[in-house]
């Protein structure tokens, strides 16, 4: 509920248009929350960053070897078939996202939840392959070494972030569910698309940091 | 629209030259004291590289203090004669000027060059104290929580008490930590480094004034960091030689090293503390498989090298004393074992699996 | 109706400007979970102010435990607990929220002409998160405060008492509120300031909060990484830093640094701000150099990121390092030096009244340099080899934080305390705060600069008694500065009740929030000017207009060919 002014005779040439008025408003609230989730995503960046750069920096120039070498037997590298297909289930996640905000903008909405739901599924399965690796890693634990400590930490991170993802999907799609997105109005299922995009370039990232590295 | 006219200042402020004068002449007094103090720091110079960083210190306090009394006179001398006139009305205003662009330009151009200078002669100073020779005597300097040891190379135990160093000996002190980070810090040489465990870092002095200078801990390290303190004594060559007899200082290397009990050394345990501590810089390949130093795989069974790299022979005892010892030369240093924290059972593990190496 | 003469340039229009939305009624509303900017602006300044003088008075404990060589007062175990709780909590407990959520909340939306900030809902969240988090902090002494200085350097952070596991979440927890306000910062400066606001016609105030936005949500996060590593260390063995476990010391320097290096920025990029809004109004002269003044301070920002490792130089960094971390930390002293220069010709030929603010803002250019000075001291590597983890660096950081920033937090609370409050300050009083803080302050803090020099070590309990003369000289020094805020404190008690009413614009300023009442409206300008020029020129009638219908027809309001004069 707000009070238009701009009926009040200052005007800037505009125009006198209610709606217009309201969709220039809308556009521009949009414009500012857009600017500010994405800066929110930059400082997300940042922390995964500094655990990236604390991995980088353990592994060359402080452990005399890698993967690290532990009561004299030097630690089995991680399963990186495994963790391929783990990663493709992301990133079609990502895909399924995509298709799932585009169906939507064009009002197709049988396609935008079943591709929703895709996504949603994908991430899942993601989390529980997550939790494969995390039981069946050779590595030492957690607490046991410094490639289990950057391994856990930030792979852990990110799977905490795909988690609190899938959970915003999940609000996302009961919202859009109860009609407070439109074609036109749809900035929340934008936000949501960009959070998960963001969870996919980071995961790239960590997979080629650890598996492929 | 009513805009307010205000005649221009055709001049820089009532007595703007002779405060400008003021400061020219006090710049230039504390300039000169200060290029000319003998003890710009307030300690003396007691050894290289001291008189380098004395040098940067007096230049850069030279600079500093013209900029200092530039800023502050002339904002006090512009506070109290550009304050507002007794007669001016509620209407006064202060000349309109937004920018002189000559003058930015040069209040920017001075600043850089003298930045530019002042990083130049940084880093040439810098460059002087990385060249600060070392070498002709190193002893490594191990704190814990809290205080300090020094280990002399052919001493065998480390000496718990003072720092003994002779005079004009170019010397390298590399120092590290059994705990927390300490720091080492001897003022009067003016030289500092923290001493991280797991890592060792590298001082290089020169003591030229012989005398008794502290010692001090600059990195917090617990409830004891503003006791931890130790001294540093500059002898003549021929006292410290004295001093380094009494604690046991003999010619023949390897000779302090006692009998390091072997018997018991498994080799299991051996190939364990190798992953951890040697692989680093030794591979198990032969002499010339080198990383740091040498491949280790033959040390008891090479005919290309028939004596250990420090004259004595491939003898477990006497390779137990190098790990004991630790030792310097072209290739580098090698830590002893307190320095990697390694107890007379992990050398005994040591020597066992080098053994089985060799063997083969 | 006004409009805007044909072929102005107006800049971006923003619709969403125009709407006011009804004002709250509950108390709660109003005064507890208020998403006025500017009630969240008063309570982050009452919360800053209040951990100030908690912090304050860990201070004169300091000072007092240094008056004997042997330690006065307590035990060294304990005094490690003080210090460190007084770094800590001044650096994120006071300065950082003052400067950015005290002032930047209320000053920065009603000089852009906004009403409010971007989010101010989360504007709220962010601010509460602040209180919580100083109680975390504060509370950790019943648990054994966390006693390895601000720094916290592992290992010995990870020997510390369970009050270093609190002060990780404390930190953590601020940190958030940080990067979270300065999203919202950025965003409202971007996106909300008034038609004909361009970049270049903005308050020099905005800039510098445009600058230290910037700073924060990119450099906090980096922070939290760290403070969450030694958190999972300490609590569950994670090995980041312990070398015995394969971790590295120096990985948390580089970790801490690179946020806290930023971080001293945002600590004096609001307040350079201050002090170009200060010295105009009270100099009658437009601020010298503008576009120089807001190009350095993006300037500093940048380069401030890339010096972290200027505090590690005798860490055992790889030496060759040292170089161009030294290079570019020298280099920031040019447009630093610019702005000096600049509000110095900002004094000259001037039209001077000498209120506080005005006395407060001309000390710092004095005390500010001087910590310049020393800090370029510190970026020569040589140099830096003899006096880093000395009192020679607590001489310096300082001078550039009380002779720096809380001298600009007082130049900027006597400017601004007329608009929040509507009542004036004594002068009088005033004049006694700024001169015995003056003196004092450089009583206690100047013989730290040859104490550091002659081999006294920082964070110690005791120390040799060859020092003994300058550390009396310095706590004698340091009681009056404490006395000299009790001046303070009182000054604005009795200005509550006592005050002479302020009007609009007892200064004669010219930015848009001394055009409307003082406390300004909830809704702040009743309709949203446009904005023709900088505000600074006071020799033209002021840039603005629809003054008079932003301002309401209450008062006696100010119109496009106003020269605002001060009325006190």
């Amino acid at each position: 509920m707000s009070v238009s002014i701009a009926k009040q005779g200052y005007s800037l040439g505009h125009g006198h248009d209610e709606d217009a008025h309201e969709q220039v408003i809308y556009q521009e609230t949009r414009d500012m929350r857009l600017l500010g989730f994405v800066l929110f995503l930059c400082s997300d960046v940042v922390l995964f960053s500094a655990f990236i750069f604390a991995y980088i920096y353990l592994r060359t120039t402080v452990a005399p070897a890698w993967p690290p070498i532990v009561g004299g037997h030097q630690l089995p590298r991680l399963d990186t078939a495994f963790a391929t297909v783990n990663s493709v289930v992301l990133f079609g996640s990502g895909v399924t996202m995509h298709y799932a905000l585009e169906n939507f903008k064009h009002a197709k909405l049988r396609g935008f939840n079943a591709f929703m739901g895709l996504t949603i599924v994908l991430g899942t399965m993601f989390l529980l392959g997550q939790g494969y690796e995390y039981a069946h890693a050779q590595i030492g634990g957690w607490s046991g070494n410094i490639f289990g400590a950057s391994f856990f930490t930030l792979t852990g991170m990110h799977g905490f972030h795909v988690f609190a993802g899938v959970v915003y999907l999940l609000v996302l799609w009961y919202q859009a569910s109860r009609g407070v997105y439109t074609k036109e109005r749809y900035f929340g299922l934008t936000a949501g698309t960009l959070y998960w995009h963001f969870v996919d370039v980071i995961w790239v990232g960590l997979f080629f940091l650890f598996y492929l590295w | 629209m009513a805009q307010r006219v205000v005649k221009p200042r055709t001049n820089l402020g009532p007595g703007f030259w002779p405060v400008t004068a003021f400061i020219v002449v006090v710049s230039a007094i504390m300039a000169y004291f200060t290029l000319t103090s003998p003890w710009p720091i307030g300690l003396i110079p007691a050894g290289e590289p001291a008189p380098a960083t004395d040098a940067l210190f007096r230049f850069l306090g030279a600079v500093g203090a013209v900029i200092f009394n530039i800023v502050t006179i002339y904002t006090i001398y512009f506070g109290i004669v550009f304050a507002k006139a007794k007669n001016a009305g509620p209407n006064d205003i202060g000349v309109q000027i937004h920018d002189a662009p000559v003058l930015e330009f040069w209040w920017t151009a001075i600043p850089t060059i003298l930045v530019v200078v002042l990083a130049i002669y940084s880093t040439k100073i810098w460059l002087d104290i990385q060249n600060t020779q070392g070498d002709v005597l190193t002893v490594e300097a191990i704190s814990y929580q809290y205080g300090y040891q020094f280990r002399y190379p052919r001493l065998a135990q480390p000496v718990s008490g003072a720092l003994h160093l002779p005079l004009n000996t170019p010397t390298t002190i590399h120092v590290t930590s059994r705990d927390v980070i300490h720091g080492f810090w001897i003022p009067e040489m003016r030289i500092k480094a923290d001493m991280v465990p797991g890592l060792i870092n590298t001082l290089r002095v020169t003591p030229t004034v012989a005398g008794t200078y502290p010692i001090i801990c600059t990195e917090f390290c617990g409830v004891g960091h503003g006791a931890m303190k130790t001294t540093l004594i500059v002898q003549s060559q021929q006292d410290f030689g004295k001093w380094f007899a009494q604690q046991g200082g003999s010619q023949r290397s390897g000779g302090g090293g006692g009998g390091i009990p072997l018997a018991s050394g498994t080799v299991d345990a051996g190939k364990m503390l190798f992953g951890q501590k040697c692989s680093a810089c030794h591979s198990t390949g032969p002499f010339t498989q080198k990383i740091v130093g040498p491949g280790l795989g033959q040390i008891f069974n090479d005919p290309a090298h028939a004596k250990l790299v420090n004259g004595t022979d491939p003898t477990p005892q006497d390779v137990a004393n190098i790990v004991k010892n630790g030792f310097q030369g072209d290739i580098g240093t090698m830590p002893s074992a307190q320095m990697n924290a390694i107890s007379n059972k992990d050398i005994a593990n040591l020597v066992a699996y080098l053994a089985s190496l060799s063997k083969k | 109706m006004a409009t805007l003469a044909p072929g102005v340039k107006t800049g971006p229009y923003h619709a969403v400007l125009d709407h006011i939305h009804p004002e709250p009624t509950s108390f709660i509303r109003k005064y507890i979970f208020s998403i006025d900017h500017k009630v969240i602006g008063y309570q982050y300044m009452i919360t800053g102010g209040l951990f100030f003088l908690i912090a304050g008075l860990l201070a004169e404990l300091i000072r007092t435990q240094l008056l004997s060589p042997s330690g006065a007062i307590v035990t060294a175990a304990t005094y490690n607990q003080i210090y460190s709780m007084h770094g800590s909590a001044m650096v994120w407990m006071v300065i950082i929220p003052l400067v950015t959520g005290g002032f930047g909340n209320f000053v920065m939306p009603l000089q852009i002409g906004a009403r409010d900030v971007a989010f101010p809902w989360l504007n709220l969240a962010a601010f509460w998160m602040f209180p919580v988090a100083g109680i975390i902090l504060f509370s950790s002494f019943l648990f054994g405060a966390p006693d390895a200085g601000w720094t916290e350097y592992p290992p010995v952070s990870l020997q510390g008492p369970p009050g270093t596991s609190m002060w990780c979440v404390a930190i953590f927890l601020i940190g958030i509120s940080s990067t979270l306000t300065g999203i919202n910062f950025i965003v409202t400066i971007y996106k909300m300031r008034a038609p004909g606001m361009t970049l270049t016609r903005m308050p020099l105030f905005v800039w510098g909060q445009f600058g230290t936005a910037g700073l924060s949500f990119i450099a906090t996060t980096a922070l939290a990484g760290a403070l969450l590593a030694l958190f999972l260390e300490r609590t569950f063995g994670v090995p980041f830093y312990d070398p015995k476990h394969g971790g590295s010391p120096v990985l948390w320097q580089h970790m801490f640094w690179f946020y806290s290096h930023p971080a001293v920025y945002i600590m004096i990029l609001p307040v350079f701000g201050i002090i170009s809004e200060v010295l105009p109004t009270f100099s009658r002269k437009p601020v010298f150099g503008y576009k120089m003044i807001a190009f350095s301070t993006v300037a500093i920002a940048l380069l401030g990121f890339s010096v972290w490792a200027h505090h590690m130089f005798t860490s055992g960094m790889v030496p060759w390092l040292q170089l161009p971390f030294m290079i570019i930390t020298m280099v920031i002293a040019v447009p630093t030096g610019i702005k000096i220069f600049s509000w110095m010709a900002t004094l000259w030929g001037g039209s001077i009244h000498w209120t506080t603010p005005m006395l407060f803002a001309t000390g710092f250019l004095i005390t500010f340099t001087c910590g310049g000075l020393t800090g370029f001291f510190l970026a020569a590597v040589p140099l830096d080899y003899h006096e880093h983890g000395t009192y020679f660096v607590v001489a310096h950081l300082h001078y550039v934080l009380y002779g720096g920033s809380v001298m600009g937090l007082f130049a900027g609370i006597y400017y601004w305390w007329p608009k929040m409050t509507g009542r004036m300050y004594n002068e009088v009083l005033g004049y006694w705060h700024f001169w015995l803080t003056f003196i004092a302050f450089n009583g206690t803090f100047m013989p730290m600069h040859w104490l550091g020099l002659l081999g006294m070590p920082r964070r110690v309990a005791l120390y040799d008694p060859q020092f003994q003369f300058w550390n009396v000289f310095a706590t004698i020094s340091s009681y009056v500065l404490a006395g000299s805020v009790l001046i303070f404190i009182y000054n604005f008690a009795m200005s509550f009740r006592n005050g002479k009413i302020a009007g609009p614009n007892p200064w004669g300023a010219r930015t848009l929030e001394w055009m409307i009442s003082s406390p300004p409206p909830y809704y702040n300008y009743k309709k949203i000017p446009a904005v023709l020029a900088t505000p600074y020129d006071f020799g033209n009638p002021l840039p603005y207009i629809g003054l008079e219908a932003a301002a309401g027809a209450e008062e006696a309001t100010p119109t496009a060919e106003s020269h605002p004069v001060p009325t006190h």
